[in-house]
């Protein structure tokens, strides 16, 4: 892997702006941190806390058409997004990218915004409140295997550039930074390392993931947090592996029909709903059940190659209902 | 890559056949768009302005890109379908989703075993079955709610002629047997020169159940009995979830499942309620 040091992030968003849109968390009006397009020009510090949202948007939309059907024929409708600059994602939501790469790799609407997109990650310097990316395996430092360029914090006002592939090569080839000293590629190392070690123990993650494998939890319990389901759907928003899709067709004033698919969640009550009114999920504790089976089940982590957690907290952190990731698991961990 | 996008089919006729059910033929307008299926497999109709939903192949295209397919008029798709004339352009993918086993079928003793507009899925297989004549054993048995909710009666009065077959409808008032499928197995065995071997099953979730449960406790092994789940569908190429059976989906690894592979699946409130025997077909 080669190694460069830069003074500070936004000398490689700059160099990285005059040839691509650049997407980066920022805080909006009220303080909530959302990915947000930069101006041209516009240069921002990246923020220290995480963001809201992950930029599971940026490659699968939250609305979007598919195809358009004007009276005669239907016409398939991809994006053609320029090339954009997924820029300073967390290693939590590099994973999470990575397990939509391979969900959604049959996907035409998917792939055409993601080749388009450099991925540059940036190593967490310090757990966030609700996260716990070490027990899950991703994170804080940013796997190369998911990124093209991966920044290091050393201190304020230098930061290490690691190149985790050709398109990252690529991607900063006229920039020409320093080489950094090969030695720093350890203390890059060591400092995840140090890093990962002040994130806080969670032993019921671990007897939470297994109490739902060997199927010992029992069914009253999937039925006490079904009650506090509140099928308000933030936590398969929020959650950055999340994918399922509603469809829906709109009719233009000129008689076109767009043909749209949006984001949908597993635990609306309607959401396996027949025309028939027969619902193979109608229980709420079913839904909450599956939604946690495709999270952490043994068959999904042997398809995927990793659980579908990548251990961000979001759903914890929005969930009004108090069953999120940490309450879940705590509760399962009792049937361990 | 998958294809969400339709193509062009019109609407080529349909008669009524069952209540609230038509059997559509429809036209691809180009005839080799949707080639390779096999009886099991669905495709997606698309009703420009309302949505799409899945639909069983009756008779798959054939080399003009002419098909059928049996519909109930049932939510928003269909009621939006039965308002449209003949020739009406309408759109169409497929086909998805694994087939019926005829292979295994030849030289085997089946019973197929329909229930209400589950009768569907089973029309291209039985048509099939009889074409090829290699079963040691053929026969059939269909149940209905009640006689006006029968459907294919053209399919099912060619039938009567060609193999063993019961007729049963969940209203004592009617002439013939009444009762679930499951009440007529009885009738249907005695009607046949052996006992079954291989059951194929399609109709409501719980009545499948029963019947797969009939034969299992009866001891034929769950390996030979297969049948046809039913599942709100969106976009039939496994990414939308709407059709999830715990870790897989009805659109991918089915809607055909083997009993052994479907019974882990299903979560036991369909099973309990076959036991109780309170379903409908």
């Amino acid at each position: 892997m080669r190694i460069y040091e830069i003074e500070a992030p936004h000398i490689l968003s700059r160099f990285l702006a005059a040839s691509r849109q650049v997407y980066q968390p920022q805080a909006d009006e009220v303080g909530d941190i959302r990915w947000r397009l930069l101006e041209d020009g516009e240069s921002q510090p990246l923020p220290e806390a995480p963001a809201l949202v992950s930029p599971k948007a940026l490659f699968f939309a939250g609305q979007e058409n598919l195809f358009v059907f004007d009276g005669e024929c239907f016409r398939e409708t991809l994006p053609q997004p320029e090339p954009f600059v997924v820029f300073g994602a967390p290693a939590c939501d590099l994973h999470a990218i990575a397990y939509q790469d391979r969900f959604f790799a049959e996907d035409p609407y998917y792939q055409a915004r993601r080749r388009q997109a450099l991925l540059v990650g940036i190593d967490c310097a310090k757990p966030c409140e609700q996260g716990f990316c070490v027990s899950v395996d991703a994170g804080p430092g940013v796997d190369p295997a998911t990124a093209d360029l991966i920044l290091h914090p050393l201190d304020a006002r230098r930061y290490l550039l690691l190149v985790c592939g050709e398109r990252g090569a690529a991607a900063i080839a006229d920039l020409a930074p320093p080489a950094a000293d090969e030695a720093l590629l350890d203390t890059r190392d060591q400092r995840v390392r140090a890093c990962a070690a002040t994130f806080a123990e969670r032993p019921y993650l671990a007897r939470g993931i297994r109490a739902l494998n060997n199927n010992r939890v029992p069914p009253s319990l999937w039925q006490a947090l079904g009650v506090q389901c509140l099928s308000c759907s933030g936590c398969t928003t929020l959650c950055p592996t999340c994918s399922c899709y509603d469809r829906r067709d709109v009719v233009g004033a000129d008689g076109e029909v767009e043909a749209q698919r949006l984001w949908d969640s597993c635990l609306y009550e309607s959401f396996q709903r027949e025309a028939s009114q027969h619902n193979p999920s109608a229980a709420a504790g079913e839904r909450v059940r599956r939604f946690w089976q495709h999270k952490f089940g043994a068959e999904f982590v042997a398809e995927f190659g990793r659980a579908g957690c990548v251990g961000c907290g979001r759903c914890e952190q929005t969930c009004p209902g108090v069953i999120g990731v940490h309450a879940v698991m705590q509760r399962l961990a009792e049937h361990a | 890559m998958h294809k969400l996008t339709p193509t062009a089919i019109a609407v080529s006729d349909f008669y009524s056949d069952g209540e609230d059910a038509r059997h559509y033929t429809f036209r691809l307008r180009e005839a080799g768009a949707m080639a390779g299926g096999r009886y099991g497999q669905f495709f997606m109709l698309a009703v420009p302005g309302v949505g799409e939903a899945p639909f069983s192949f009756t008779a798959l295209p054939d080399d003009q890109g002419v098909f059928r397919a049996l519909i109930r008029r049932m939510g928003a798709v269909t009621s939006a379908l039965f308002a449209l004339p003949t020739g009406a352009v309408l759109g169409a993918r497929g086909p998805f989703g694994s087939a019926w086993p005829i292979a295994e079928l030849a030289r085997q003793r089946v019973l197929v075993v329909g229930g209400g507009c589950g009768l569907a899925p089973l029309v291209g297989l039985t048509n099939q079955l009889i074409a090829q004549g290699q079963c040691e054993v053929l026969g059939l048995v269909y149940g209905a709610r009640s006689a006006a909710a029968r459907v294919l009666s053209p399919e099912r009065q060619r039938w009567q002629t060609q193999i063993p077959m019961v007729e049963v409808v969940d209203d004592p008032a009617f002439p013939g047997p009444t009762g679930s499928p499951v009440d007529a197995l009885p009738l249907a065995l005695s009607k046949l020169a052996r006992a079954p071997n291989r059951i194929i099953v399609c109709g409501p979730e719980a009545m499948m159940c029963a019947v797969a449960d009939h034969f299992t406790r009866r001891g034929l092994p769950a390996e030979c009995i297969w049948l046809s789940v039913e599942r709100r569908m969106h976009c039939a190429v496994g990414l939308c979830g709407h059709c999830y059976l715990e870790h897989q989906y009805a659109c991918k690894q089915g809607p055909i499942y083997r009993w052994d592979a479907l019974q882990n699946l299903l979560s036991d409130r369909p099973r309990q309620q076959a036991l109780t025997h309170h379903y409908h077909c």
